[in-house]
């Protein structure tokens, strides 16, 4: 049954900081002067390259944060602040109802960077996912909640509002920080030098747009429940209402010219906001200055707003603080929320007297803003990111709580279908049978491989694939055999009820890197164009949804190797709020000659065989398994075979330094409390658990001793990791995978199991009357996700 | 194509296959590189712009697109330019 969700989002606290300053007052009061902070790169080596310009951050107090890579000193900045701001006294605060989630394109590119050319120092390794970025937030300001990143390109800084928003209306939290960092590095600036999208002048959104010009900095902003608010007596900026985020599935890299994916995300805001069109009185526009996008963005405009709206006043903050990437939503929304709130609207800077006249004549209704800020009374703005991709995402804030129409229903959410790419071999049937004939991983580095039998078997043509690296390759394939597995067909006029959240632990990594080797060898100008699309980590979901024409939700989560089980508990709560009718949850990682060097410089992977609970280090693996979900009511409707129900979820975070698990055992037993609360069932009630050991001592010892104190010594303990090695996020979403096929029985009525007694001995399991079942994964960190699994 | 020719177009062919990731044996000298052919797009244009440009510095930006037909047309181009 569907019902009203009541709860009001409020922003209480904002951080900021960007090449025109460095924290909130510096960056609006320079915002409104029209100042451009864009200048000739100094952190690049931009010699030889066709453009030279950026805009870079100048801020000593960066310094203070050591052992961490730029994005995070941008983030940690921004974040202290709007902490401050917010005047939380976190000793008063439930830490496990408190989150942070943060956005970023590129993450610890810097640190690659510095990694390729200064030595290969394994301090830098661990600075290089996007993951860090979040729990070094979370652990300065004691947040014990959900804690991810969303790694969407350009679109990552507003996405990560709107799932707080969401999470706090699903009741799982109180409170978060959310925003976005990304830092001025080559890997961007010699990939968008490579695609010709840099400007040679200062970037012109909505006027010249010759390209865009590249920035770095950070947004955050606290958000909460209003009663939380109320509570502790907090002041209060303005309401976040309602986002919308879709997917485009149609290119890499370029906007749909007909707008299509835009206008679904911001109609979507404003209808779930439950505004008026002609209420908006400013969007901060997403304005990169590139012809595509800008051309795209101002139909979509005109499109909304014209014949309704002769109100409203438009602008580009990028044309003074560049293009922020994964921050840039943050900013703007930063920006927006002040607009709304001091009744000033920010200006898009570079306009000539000629340049006026051009706008005059296609501006139509929409006031551009050009040059000068100025006063006017606002009640609702819109801020807009679109990325690589294809990701779309608008959100709106208001000054009144509006009549905002989110909700939710309470209906079964169910498992449907499967795809699993393996180093054992590629399709859910093949698992099942090298399951059934106990297949093991004898070897400490282990990879699947996606082929031309995969391609053949799902239609994928040549012209689509060679694009694709590993890491797209293998989500792809899962992904199509998800669907094809739950037997779904997506109708063009339904696309948008598809989404799909892709987990990652270490993202395009291996990508990333020989694109960064690759320039340090032949100069920043020697980028390759046709491998860029490649280095943002949602390449993969874009692809997949290209290939599938789901145009749905579509973000890419990134918190270590629980990404992949997190990525289920994302999609569960789409499902649950109407956000989509069906949903891809996928786990994805990859193994390379990359990851061998870094996973065994970190001193992880086993020497030779991986024992699980042995304390050997791990066998490092990857893979892609993605799982297709859904709500009763569409599975009913369509006959869809049903293996398991998803009866509840639970996600913790433990304050600890970033890189270490051990000491972290409350953190998964608040994980699995959570999960067992939602699904309504005690810890008894669990006939099985499937584990996260792999071998790594410091790893497993969490394991055992939370399960020691939480169930009954002869509790069977199964492990994917026995199969397939550790292929981190795929192997989250393979332990939902395996539990489901269990439940359901197609893996038959026995299995391999460990059993934590006082010590841990291998044995088989009867599984034939399973029940309930739990799914845990871990991160580094002391990030946890929990899922409880009913048989269906 | 003479000597010269064959020796350009088999070093393109080489570079297209290992750049932009297509099977040597789809590449013939004649089958249309966009489009209904091997299907790249404006993408991949530019990184055989780069590629030609730091192979045998002749620079391609701009030049009208029927020069990017196939690997005859490229090679023919590249031959005369450099």
């Amino acid at each position: 049954m569907n019902k009203q969700i009541n709860t009001r989002c409020v922003v209480t606290g904002l951080g900021l900081i960007n090449a025109i300053g460095n924290d909130v007052n510096e960056c609006w009061t320079n915002a409104l002067a029209g100042k451009t902070g864009i200048d000739v790169v100094k952190s690049v080596n931009a010699d030889e390259c066709y453009a030279n310009l950026g805009a870079e951050v100048e801020c000593a107090d960066l310094d203070k944060y050591q052992g961490v890579d730029r994005a995070t000193k941008l983030c940690l900045k921004a974040s202290e602040e709007a902490f401050a701001d917010a005047a939380i006294d976190i000793s008063k605060e439930d830490a496990s109802r408190f989150g942070v989630v943060m956005g970023s394109c590129v993450g610890g590119v810097v640190s690659i960077e510095n990694y390729v050319v200064n030595g290969q120092n394994t301090e830098d390794i661990r600075k290089m996912a996007i993951s860090s970025i979040a729990n070094h937030v979370a652990n300065r300001v004691g947040a014990g909640g959900v804690i991810t990143n969303v790694g969407n390109a350009c679109a990552a800084g507003t996405i990560p509002i709107a799932y707080a928003c969401e999470l706090i209306r699903a009741g799982v939290a109180d409170m978060f920080i959310v925003g976005g960092a990304d830092a001025f590095a080559s890997v961007p600036f010699a990939g968008f030098t490579a695609l010709h999208a840099l400007s040679e002048q200062p970037c012109s959104p909505f006027n010249h747009c010759n390209g865009i010009t590249l920035g770095e900095g950070a947004g955050a902003i606290v958000v909460e429940s209003y009663e939380h608010a109320q509570k502790r007596n907090a002041k209060i900026y303005c309401d976040v209402l309602a986002a919308g985020i879709s997917s485009d599935a149609h290119h890499i890299t370029a906007p749909r010219e007909d707008g299509v994916g835009q206008m679904y995300a911001i109609r979507t805001a404003i209808a779930n906001s439950g505004v008026d069109a002609k209420e908006i009185g400013y969007v901060n526009a997403h304005g990169t200055g590139t012809g595509k996008n800008d051309n795209a963005e101002f139909l979509s405009l005109h499109t909304i707003f014209d014949d309704v709206n002769d109100n409203l006043s438009v602008s580009s903050t990028k044309s003074m603080v560049g293009h922020c990437l994964g921050a840039a939503g943050a900013i703007e929304a930063v920006y927006a929320i002040k607009a709304l709130t001091e009744n000033k609207i920010p200006p898009t800077i570079g306009y000539s007297d000629e340049d006026l006249a051009v706008l005059a004549e296609k501006a139509g209704k929409i006031d551009f803003m050009p040059n000068t800020m100025k006063e006017k009374e606002l009640n609702y703005v819109m801020s807009n990111s679109f990325a690589f991709g294809g990701s779309n995402a608008s959100i709106i804030f208001g000054k009144q709580a509006g009549d905002v129409k989110e909700t939710e229903n309470d209906a079964p959410v169910y498992i449907t279908g499967f795809g699993i790419v393996s180093p054992i071999g590629n399709g859910t049937e093949n698992y099942i049978e090298k399951v059934k004939s106990g297949a093991t991983i004898s070897e400490a580095s282990v990879k699947a491989n996606v082929d031309k039998v995969d391609f053949d078997k799902y239609d994928v043509k040549m012209a689509f694939y060679r694009k694709l690296d590993k890491f797209s390759l293998m989500q792809v394939i899962s992904g199509l055999e998800a669907l094809s597995s739950a037997g779904i067909e997506i109708e063009e006029d339904k696309a948008e009820d598809y989404g799909m959240i892709i987990g990652t632990g270490d993202g395009p990594i291996t990508t990333v890197y020989q694109f960064q080797e690759h320039i340090t060898e032949n100069g920043t100008k020697a980028g390759s164009a046709f491998n860029f699309p490649n280095t943002v980590y949602n390449a993969a979901g874009g692809y997949l949804s290209i290939k599938t024409n789901m145009r749905g939700y579509n973000v890419t989560v990134t918190n270590g190797a629980q990404s992949g089980m997190s990525s289920l508990c994302y999609a569960y709560n789409e499902l649950r709020q109407n956000h989509a009718k069906f949903m891809l949850a996928t786990g994805t990682d990859e193994n390379s000659e990359v990851m061998e060097r870094l996973y065994g410089q970190l001193g992880l992977v086993a020497d030779g065989q991986a024992k699980l609970y042995g304390n050997t280090g791990m066998a490092l693996s990857d893979g892609s398994t993605t799982i297709a979900l859904e709500g009763a009511e569409f599975a009913n409707a369509r006959g869809a075979k049903k293996y398991a129900e998803v009866a509840g979820y639970g996600m913790s975070h433990a304050i600890t330094e970033y890189g270490v698990l051990a000491g972290t055992e409350d953190s998964l037993e608040a994980a699995i409390a959570s999960a067992l609360k939602m699904a309504g069932i005690e810890a008894s009630q669990i006939d099985a658990v499937y584990g996260f050991g792999d071998g790594i001592a410091e790893v497993d010892t969490v394991e055992k001793n939370v399960y020691g104190k939480l169930f009954d010594a002869k509790l069977p303990i199964h492990n994917v990791r026995s199969y397939v090695g550790e292929s981190r996020a795929a192997a989250g979403t393979l332990s939902i995978a395996h539990a489901a096929l269990t439940l359901s029985g197609e893996l038959g009525d026995s299995q391999k199991a460990f059993f934590f007694g006082d010590e841990v001995t291998e044995g088989v399991a009867d599984t034939s009357a399973y029940n309930y079942v739990l799914a845990t994964s871990a991160a580094d960190g002391g990030s946890y996700c929990a899922v409880v699994l009913k048989k269906a | 194509m003479n000597e010269k020719e064959l020796e350009v177009a088999a070093k393109i062919k080489s570079m297209l296959s290992e750049n932009l990731n297509i099977p040597e044996e789809e590449l013939d000298y004649e089958v249309a590189l966009f489009n209904d052919g091997i299907g790249l797009d404006s993408v991949d244009s530019l990184e055989i712009i780069s590629c030609i440009d730091s192979e045998y510095g002749v620079v391609m930006t701009g030049v009208p697109k029927e020069h990017f037909f196939n690997i005859t047309s490229l090679t023919k181009y590249v031959v005369e330019h450099m």
